[in-house]
């Protein structure tokens, strides 16, 4: 019922924050595992999934921190990114894929709080009441951090768009 | 506004959460700064390019692994977690004690004199509880003599049609 329930969401979370396929399925085993050790603490009062992906949330940043996975790659930006509909044309799209690239590989780059709460938001498109309650922040911190995290990779478009227009 | 009040404002901006004065503000500010205005525009391709990344489905080997966790949790479900309850704290400390005492005792050189010393000092107070059980005893019998010439004393009153002469035992 659990698993049914949140193994995608967890799973695309870890794999969101992680970059890496293979290290996504086995911090999904492990959060799962740790869940059913928690269960037992879980307050009814409170929110499940939001109590679930806090736990799951602490499980990868300090997992992360163990192991510091910016020094491995993220996996290649493949077609599991590909753009869902051409709408727009065959170079628009090339544009955005090259926009999706650049931004999957600077997740890299940030902060594992502020790339947990940059993915929460606009990813896995949570609320920032929902980022606060998860990241057990107030909401003007998330909200700042957000923002800081989509500005470090907005810089990194900015500067590539830059040194395109030098070459 | 500056550059880095502006920045500080551009997801606010992004997302509708300004007030008209403070939009008014910063549409201002991109007419005449033109990193400002690349930023937002790195800004919004940023967001796009984030709310596009498309969910994974789960792989059949994780969904499986993942149903077999319950159960081998419940072949390992014994935890220690009920020594970290604080409620045991004082019993802890006690044994701590007992036990650093207990080392002091069994580890110590003089350990021969110490047996001499606590064999002594037990034998004696076996001794004293001997000798406190007796006098107890001794007057156990004393008050019960005195409570029976008390209860003959009494009823030799004349109230009670006794002669007051009959001598106590």
């Amino acid at each position: 019922m659990l698993v049914n329930t949140y193994s995608k969401r967890v799973f695309n979370l870890a794999y969101q924050f992680a970059g890496s396929y293979q290290e996504a399925e086995d911090l999904t085993q492990d959060i799962f595992v740790k869940l059913y050790g928690a269960l037992d603490k879980y307050d009814f009062e409170k929110n499940f999934t939001a109590w679930f992906l806090t736990l799951a949330k602490n499980h990868l940043i300090d997992t992360y921190r163990k192991t510091k996975w910016e020094k491995a790659h993220r996996d290649e930006f493949d077609e599991q990114f590909a753009a869902p509909e051409a709408a727009q044309g065959p170079e628009h799209n090339l544009i955005q894929e090259a926009d999706r690239k650049l931004v999957w590989e600077g997740l890299n780059r940030l902060a594992p709080e502020t790339r947990m709460a940059v993915i929460l938001r606009d990813i896995q498109d949570k609320s920032y009441e929902e980022v606060a309650d998860i990241l057990d922040l107030p909401l003007g911190t998330v909200k700042s951090r957000i923002n800081r995290g989509r500005l470090q990779l907005a810089k990194i478009l900015k500067d590539r768009k830059e040194d395109a227009h030098d070459l | 506004m500056t550059c880095e009040r502006i920045e500080e404002l551009l997801s606010a901006f992004l997302e509708g959460e300004l007030s008209q004065a403070e939009k008014a503000l910063v549409e201002a500010h991109f007419a005449g700064c033109p990193n400002c205005a690349a930023l937002l525009a790195g800004l919004s391709r940023t967001q796009k390019a984030l709310t596009d990344f498309p969910e994974l489905e789960v792989s059949p080997d994780l969904q499986a692994r993942l149903a077999g966790i319950p159960e081998r949790k419940k072949k390992f479900s014994f935890s220690f977690d009920f020594l970290l309850k604080p409620a045991l704290q004082p019993v802890f400390a006690a044994a701590t004690i007992f036990m650093t005492l207990l080392s002091f005792y069994l580890f110590n050189p003089d350990k021969k004199n110490i047996d001499r010393a606590i064999n002594q000092k037990v034998h004696s107070g076996y001794n004293q509880v001997e000798k406190l059980y007796a006098k107890a005893g001794s007057f156990t019998d004393r008050l019960g003599d005195s409570a029976e010439n008390v209860l003959v004393s009494v009823k030799n009153w004349k109230i009670f049609g006794g002669k007051e002469d009959e001598p106590y035992k």
